[in-house]
């Protein structure tokens, strides 16, 4: 088993309930298990998913189980699907040496859609992040995803995409063979389409 | 090849809790298993009916929790293992029947599986199931991680088999809904045949009368088998201490807390300070163990989650205790360092440990918190939950909200446990008032519409999903007619139990494992009880709204039916019903006239409030089409045209 | 003259039980809505200044701006308001013979001014088991249809409103004081928008004492009688003080004190008795049973008035000079309780809300 760069390493995937935020952790979860590794995902779904905010924490250890909830301040990885919320997640589990690859299309919140909130602008979202991490990568994965068929895909080209960052031992191998079990043909020609994008995101 | 049909002994996998559950249950070679869904534990039963033909199991959907004890119950008189499965306001309806059952004993093995929810992540209480093991006299047991969930799923009906009662296993939302490695065990066989004994000696509990009568003798055999249970969970390798031979700190906890001690002692580095016995087996406590360990460490810290149901067991046992052992300072939920409300998380143990220790702790640098937070304050506008683009809930809510409010006689709408209960928020418009347990909201209404004796002239309106109708709204519905109650039921249909997951239920024309199975009709139940019903198109607002009125003003009881699939059903998602469009020379944005009411009214997710045309838009890949918001727009700006 | 928003519209008229239910509000947002001579908000709306605050007449109202339209002069304060000439008057030979609560002369003026094409459209008041029922009427045949008195609060004003987003130009209305002052602040478009096209109007003004609750109304009367049975109502002049009902077989007498309890809290702050901002004001003719008073107030009326006239639709006399003082100490009766009540209600107002500014804008009247 290839050693972690840390152990436990702390994986949030967040997003927009309905954005395919659990099949991505699990699909990231299978893949390191798949590798040996102690993988612990932690999710809320149910009321939380009806538009709501979503968060996966993904721990992966080379040693054991451990609390399905990150602590606070100790994600090293942040991995988003919806711009305000890569923001949220980091106050409550960044740190300065956080790392961020963020989907750059909003899904606005009621409180904006009626007006009573503003929604930030792509310059300070981007301004922001920057700020508070110490990498971070932005593209557009759900226009990506439309154009492969659909914009729920835009949960596997993030996977792809933090696969391409060499933070933790994913290997395409891996991601095909889960494909091939767990999906028909169709399917997963499109999510190993979308996976491949992804990871020709991140330069 | 899947885990829930195969053997695949000594191999693993990363499993969500629940899963593991369910593998626990098919090791240890389950016959009969019945369930109502609730969030967290609903994945069991669908799990189990997935695979119940290959099994050779019988699964079902229950009415409701309480049926499903009693199923599962005959599936355990009948000599099978059987298991029941609820989330903790099931147990609360199926408590009646349970307090009969831990009296008259089982026979097959019988397995009540819990799920609670602390926080109230997907629930409207964090009501406890650990005392209903104290009240109802059997045993109590509490998988710590992925492993156990499985392990003591299995040992659960070994366990049930020994003392011929029901052995409570309780699990919690961060378990369940979480995934974890597990390594798998050996299957056992099915019992596979049922017979059901019944003419042996009346006392016989194995082929006598099933009951809980004669009261203080069966009372007395089931304290006996509890005292057993309390031996051999002395011995129960689930009951697992990890620290130094002489900690200066002892933690004591169950649960998936487990596991968040470990985090914060390690965040502290506090391995050499703190030992930490993690008990499987919260009721009967087994007093040597715990002796055994309080001995060791004069300082004693309880993590539980929500009510101090340990933490009270434990000083009991340490009173009694005391002139052996001395005596000890505690601390948990009395002395406020761990909080009686909301699930706990690693750092708010790291926060009563440091205090504890004397060790300070910063979960991050200062002056990034003040900045992130800041950045938070601008970047992250509130996310509340609301209904789904599409949900005919919020054309419901629409509907009845604009009626009441119409009527101006201060109607209000009792509410009930599903995806409308959402009702209650913004997204609903605020339209419900009350909100209880399943079926309490026609219950309510029922007595409201009585208390036109004393002058209340408001019209009552209750709301209920399809699924609750069933499981128990409508004894109240019956109890409204015959007491010549007034008030308009509205029953919220959308073809499923959806908060759940589309659970089928017996309005359905299909059963817990995809067969078909006959539908009962909820309109004509209702005429059946003599009462008005009508059914509606929710998304037809225009007649909605006319039939409501009619039934707001007239007297007596009256059921509105409103008739629309969910948008996240299966045989909706991804279809559009119409392609939105809006008209920008026509729309009137924020003016007089109009002042935003698609957006800023209904608020639909599938909408956008463009701030600089200060007009609206549809957000396409959000849109599912159902038209509701051209109903709705008073300039005839947003067109919808069929898909 | 400050004009605000929905949310101060509730909390100085429906919140203080003010609304008389015209209806100004109605119609023009998807917002207010009229039931059951009720009007009431649906969902809330945020904007800080509203066509529903400036329409409504129970809101401040700048009497010049009303004065002006109509009379083309500034406002002058009258016992009877602006008038031209008064007559005693009731339809003519040429009108149908309908059954007229009086002397039919609204039914046959309305219905011909709009043969004569002063009006495309006419705004009346039907009703529907007992409620009020506004409608625009385009046809003239239709007009006779709608003459009884109602004596309840009707949301008419969001027809009028109605009516001008349809398109009509040359709109008739029927109605009371609050509807018709109202109407004189729509026609000056208080928030300027472009979009609005003020239409011609041909307002004929009902005398109003007062009307009652609907609801309330209908309780009292569902009390007293099946009121599906009900084939008319009346209030015999003083000093009868009764309000009878009249079915097929029986007259039911209930006394007018009952009546005035169900009078809504706003109908007590209006001064005006013989509906001031009309082309032509309509009444009783006390005295003359079968003939009404009316009251000629714009140039428009009375070349409506004299064409009918002459044509024979319209019958006249002259207006006994002690029935004028009768009519003006009755007005001025009304003004003064009126004025009395608002002064009490500010007051109270003034103590309950720490002399806050809402309390002024209250003022129906100057």
């Amino acid at each position: 088993m290839p050693e972690l760069k840390y152990d436990p390493y702390n994986l949030i995937i967040t997003g927009v309930g309905g954005q395919g935020n659990v099949m991505s952790s699990r699909i990231i979860g299978n893949m390191m298990s798949l590798k040996g590794f102690f993988v612990t995902i932690g999710e809320t779904f149910g009321a939380s998913q009806r538009g709501g905010s979503v968060m996966s924490h993904v721990r992966i250890s080379t040693k054991e189980t451990v609390s399905p909830q990150i602590p606070k301040g100790k994600a090293h990885m942040i991995v988003s699907l919806e711009p305000s919320e890569t923001i949220r997640v980091l106050m409550d589990y960044g740190n300065p040496a956080v790392q961020v690859i963020t989907n750059t299309r909003p899904t606005h919140p009621i409180g904006v859609i009626s007006g009573q909130a503003e929604y930030p602008s792509d310059q300070n979202i981007e301004e922001w992040i920057n700020e508070i991490s110490s990498k971070a990568w932005f593209f557009d994965a759900t226009e990506m995803a439309v154009k492969i068929g659909h914009p729920i895909f835009s949960n596997i080209i993030m996977a792809g995409a933090l696969a391409a960052t060499n933070e933790l031992p994913l290997d395409r191998e891996i991601f095909e063979t889960i494909m091939n079990t767990k999906f028909n043909p169709d399917k997963a020609k499109s999510n190993l389409e979308a996976y491949d994008q992804g990871v020709a995101s991140i330069v | 090849m899947s885990i829930f049909t195969e053997e695949q002994n000594g191999t693993r996998h990363l499993l969500m809790g629940n899963e593991a559950i369910v593998r626990g249950a098919i090791e240890a070679g389950l016959d009969v298993a019945a369930g109502y869904p609730g969030t967290p534990s609903s994945e069991i039963i669908e799990t189990l009916a997935k695979y119940a033909e290959k099994n050779n199991h019988y699964v079902e959907w229950s009415v409701n929790e309480k049926v499903a004890l009693e199923v599962a119950a005959a599936g355990s008189f009948s000599g099978l293992r059987s298991l029941a499965v609820m989330k903790q306001p099931g147990l609360n309806v199926a408590s009646d029947f349970l307090l009969h059952l831990s009296a008259s004993g089982t026979r097959g093995p019988m397995v009540l599986l819990c799920a609670d929810d602390p926080g109230a992540l997907s629930s409207i209480n964090e009501g406890e199931t650990r005392f209903y093991a104290r009240l109802m006299e059997i045993p109590l047991i509490e998988p710590g991680n992925f492993q156990e969930a499985k392990d003591m799923m299995k040992w659960a009906f070994e366990l049930s088999e020994e003392i011929r009662n029901i052995v409570l296993v309780r699990t919690v939302t961060r378990l369940s809904h979480a995934s974890g490695n597990v390594t798998l065990g050996e299957r056992k066989e099915s019992v596979g045949k049922a017979f059901f004994k019944n003419d042996g000696f009346i006392l016989d509990p194995m082929e006598g009368s099933v009951m809980s009568a004669p009261v203080a003798y069966k009372h007395g055999e089931q304290q006996v088998k509890l005292k057993r249970c309390a031996e051999i969970f002395e011995k129960s390798p689930f009951n697992v201490y990890e620290g130094p031979v002489n900690p200066e700190l002892l933690i004591i906890t169950s649960s998936i807390c487990d596991l968040y001690s470990k985090e914060a002692v390690s965040l502290l580095n506090a391995e050499k300070r703190v030992g930490i016995l993690k008990l499987g087996t919260t009721f009967p406590l087994p007093p040597k163990l715990i002796e055994q360990y309080l001995a060791k460490a004069d300082k004693i810290l309880i993590v539980e989650e929500v009510l101090p149901f340990l933490e009270e067991s434990i000083k009991v046992l340490a009173a009694e205790l005391a002139p052996t052992i001395g005596a000890k300072q505690f601390f948990g939920k009395a002395n406020g360092d761990i909080p009686m409300v909301n699930e706990l998380n690693p750092d708010i143990v790291v926060t009563a440990l440091s205090s504890i220790l004397g060790i300070e702790y910063k979960e991050v640098d200062e002056e990034y918190k003040k900045r992130a937070s800041e950045i938070c304050f601008f970047g992250s506008p509130a996310r509340e939950t609301t209904f789904c683009p599409g949900c005919p809930h919020r054309a419901s809510f629409f509907s009845i909200n604009k009626n009441i409010s119409m009527d101006n006689r201060s109607g209000f709408t009792c509410g009930d446990i599903g995806c409308y209960s959402m009702g209650m928020l913004p997204g609903g418009f605020s339209t419900l008032k009350t909100l209880h347990a399943m079926g309490s909201g026609t219950g309510l209404a029922s007595g409201f519409g009585k208390m036109t004796k004393f002058g209340m002239e408001q019209p009552v309106v209750s709301v209920c999903g399809d699924s609750t109708f069933f499981h128990s709204a409508m004894p109240p519905l019956v109890n409204a007619i015959h007491n010549n109650s007034n008030l308009t039921m509205i029953v919220l249909d959308n073809s499923g139990t959806a908060m759940t997951g589309f659970q089928p239920h017996p309005g359905l024309e299909v059963d817990a494992t995809g067969s078909e199975a006959p539908k009962i009709d909820i309109p004509s139940v209702c005429k059946g009880m003599g009462v008005n019903v009508e059914v509606c198109d929710p998304f037809d607002l225009a007649k909605t709204q006319e039939t409501l009125f009619k039934f707001l003003e007239s007297d007596g009881v009256n059921v509105l039916v409103l008739k629309q699939i969910c948008a996240l059903s299966p045989e909706k998602k991804g279809k559009k019903m119409f392609n939105m469009s809006i008209d920008d020379s026509v729309c009137l944005g924020g003016e007089c006239g109009c002042n935003k009411m698609c957006t800023r009214v209904l608020s639909c997710p599938g909408l956008i409030w463009d701030r600089e045309t200060e007009k609206s838009t549809i957000n396409d890949v959000i849109c599912i089409g159902c038209g509701v918001c051209a109903s709705v727009c008073p300039s005839g700006a947003i067109k919808k045209e069929e898909a | 003259m400050k004009i605000s928003g929905s949310n101060e519209l509730l909390e100085q008229i429906q919140n203080n039980n003010l609304c008389v239910g015209c209806g100004a509000c109605v119609g023009i947002c998807p917002y207010f809505k009229a039931h059951k001579g009720k009007v009431a908000m649906t969902f809330s709306c945020d904007r800080t200044e509203g066509r529903c605050y400036a329409h409504c007449p129970g809101t401040e109202t700048d009497y010049d701006v009303l004065a002006n339209e109509l009379f083309n002069k500034p406002y002058e304060e009258k016992p009877i308001g602006n008038y031209i000439k008064i007559y005693g008057a009731k339809a003519g030979e040429k009108a149908v013979n309908g059954s007229f609560q009086n002397g039919g002369t609204v039914t046959t003026l309305m219905k011909f001014a709009m043969e004569k094409g002063l009006i495309d459209s006419a705004v009346l008041t039907d009703s529907i088991d007992m409620i009020p029922d506004p409608q625009i009427v385009t046809k003239s045949d239709e007009i006779g249809n709608f003459s009884s008195t109602k004596y309840m609060a009707s949301p008419t004003v969001s027809k009028f409103n109605e009516a001008i987003k349809m398109g009509h130009k040359k709109i008739g209305v029927v109605g009371t004081p609050c509807q018709m002052k109202a109407i004189g602040k729509i026609k000056s478009n208080p928030l300027d928008r472009e979009e609005f096209k003020k239409p011609e109007t041909f307002l004929i003004g009902l005398f109003c004492t007062w009307a009652v609750d609907t609801k309330n109304f209908i309780k009292l009367l569902e009390s007293k009688t099946d009121i599906s049975k009900i084939k008319s109502m009346d209030i015999p002049p003083p000093p009868a003080e009764v309000f009878i009902l009249k079915t097929e077989t029986e007259a039911i007498e209930i006394p007018l004190d009952d009546i005035r309890k169900i009078v809504p809290e706003g109908c007590s702050l209006c001064p005006d008795m013989t509906c001031e901002w009309a082309d032509i004001s309509v009444g009783a003719f006390e005295g003359r049973s079968g003939w009404n008073t009316l009251i000629v107030r714009t140039k428009k009326g009375e070349e409506l008035i004299n064409s009918a006239i002459s044509e024979g639709y319209l019958t006249v006399e002259e207006f006994p000079d002690e029935n004028v003082t009768h009519l003006t100490k009755g007005s001025v009766g009304k003004k003064k309780r009126g004025l009395a009540k608002r002064e009490e209600l500010m007051k109270s107002m003034d103590q309950n809300d720490n002399g806050s500014a809402t309390a002024p804008s209250v003022v129906g009247f100057r």
